[in-house]
């Protein structure tokens, strides 16, 4: 069997309808190839890549029930009852008993509030010159696992971490409106990094970062 | 049979049996650092697949893997980039298999290099280099792949705008794809 225009277009027609292309075997390593790139090109189309908020709901629910499970293990009787969890808080979310499970626990159970104290072998990276930042302006960076915002006030510069408190989306910051967005669920958080209230369910602060100004640059604890 | 095991895009639910199976866990830290690991890293995971398969079924079914994998395998007492750089390897050898069904013979050699750790935010960088790529191909080539992925041009519309049969687009499409696909090999 052969490669030809016709396979590759199918298979090019899938990825660029969002379909699951069909698995069918190749002839050889060139027509995987061409496939890999497709798949790599497809990527790199303006706004794709991001994952649906479906997805990532069935996902969270998907590692709380497992988290869930384990710690029921070794002492059953710790375990809240999924009915409980449900009541005291997922009204209103219409995605599933897992997934609602999952946004509730969150809530109770938000990742560890400093998102440095899980940096401990971590360094000081340069990320950006302090001559860059506008004045009151975040500016998106990244740099090891850190994800973040850095805001300059005069010669004071904070940072503060992009990922969104409620399902780990990474935040926009809107000039427009001036504050960070989250494209999944849309919560809002200030630029100071609290929460707005009028998001539909409490959610912890957005974690500080550690950050340090040394000859003009900008440096963050990362790793 | 295969349509079954992927569609519902979250093997996590399809095997409860799996899932408890995680070493060393029954301290609250290690469910939080379990949660804080997903948590932090379920986007950036998803993005650096998506990138690679170029399709959100696919994208979805093997970060759900990925995870579960992620699950069974944790060690609580992981330093970050353990845990990041062991994400992305159980990412990678993921990969490779997805591949591999594709294409049975070895595909180690079509694996990223493992010792460079890929950035979380992957889809400006996938944007840096597709325009890399497409500056090594002739005009034609370049142009054909533009249109189709980057503009989301039918093949009916491409052919319409480069003046071509939708037959001579495919064809144009096909080795503008292998060229491109040898270019990638080469690096």
């Amino acid at each position: 069997m052969n490669d030809d225009p016709e396979h590759l277009d199918k298979y090019v027609d899938d990825l660029l309808q969002d379909r699951k292309p069909e698995r069918t075997p190749l002839p050889d390593e060139d027509a995987l190839r061409a496939r890999q790139t497709a798949a790599m090109l497809r990527a790199a189309k303006p706004g794709a890549g991001l994952p649906s908020k479906e997805f990532l709901e069935r996902m969270q629910g998907s590692i709380q029930a497992a988290v869930e499970e384990q710690s029921a293990r070794p002492k059953p009787t710790a375990r809240p009852s999924r009915r409980s969890l449900l009541l005291t808080g997922a009204a209103g979310i219409a995605a599933g008993v897992a997934a609602a499970v999952g946004i509730d626990r969150l809530s109770q159970q938000p990742t560890p509030p400093q998102g440095q104290a899980l940096v401990t072998n971590g360094s000081w990276k340069s990320v950006k010159a302090v001559a860059d930042l506008p004045e009151g302006t975040p500016i998106a960076f990244r740099s090891g696992a850190i994800e973040g915002f850095l805001i300059r006030q005069g010669q004071d510069v904070k940072g503060l971490s992009a990922v969104c408190t409620h399902m780990g989306c990474i935040l926009n910051y809107s000039k427009f409106r001036n504050q960070f967005e989250c494209p999944c669920h849309g919560a809002t958080f200030g630029t100071n990094g609290e929460p707005s209230d009028q998001y539909d369910q409490p959610l912890p602060r957005l974690p500080s970062l550690n950050v340090r100004v040394q000859r003009g640059q900008v440096e963050v604890y990362t790793v | 049979m295969r349509e079954d095991e992927t569609t519902t895009a979250a093997p996590v639910f399809a095997s409860p049996g799996k899932v408890v199976s995680l070493r060393h866990a029954d301290a609250p830290a290690d469910q939080e650092h379990l949660t804080w690991a997903y948590q932090t890293h379920v986007t950036a995971i998803y993005q650096y697949i998506y990138c690679r398969v170029g399709n959100r079924p696919d994208a979805e079914d093997l970060t759900a893997q990925v995870f579960t994998k992620a699950i069974n395998g944790m060690r609580s007492d992981v330093s970050v980039p353990e845990l990041r750089s062991w994400l992305y390897r159980v990412a990678q050898t993921t990969l490779a298999d997805h591949w591999r069904q594709y294409y049975a013979e070895d595909t180690a050699e079509l694996e990223d290099d493992v010792s460079r750790p890929p950035a979380p935010r992957e889809n400006p960088e996938a944007v840096h280099r597709v325009d890399a790529l497409l500056a090594t191909l002739p005009e034609s080539y370049r142009r054909v792949l533009e249109l189709r992925f980057l503009k989301g041009y039918s093949v009916r519309e491409t052919a319409q705008e480069l003046n071509l049969s939708e037959t001579n687009v495919k064809v144009l499409q096909f080795r503008a794809l292998n060229r491109a696909g040898r270019e990638r090999g080469r690096t």
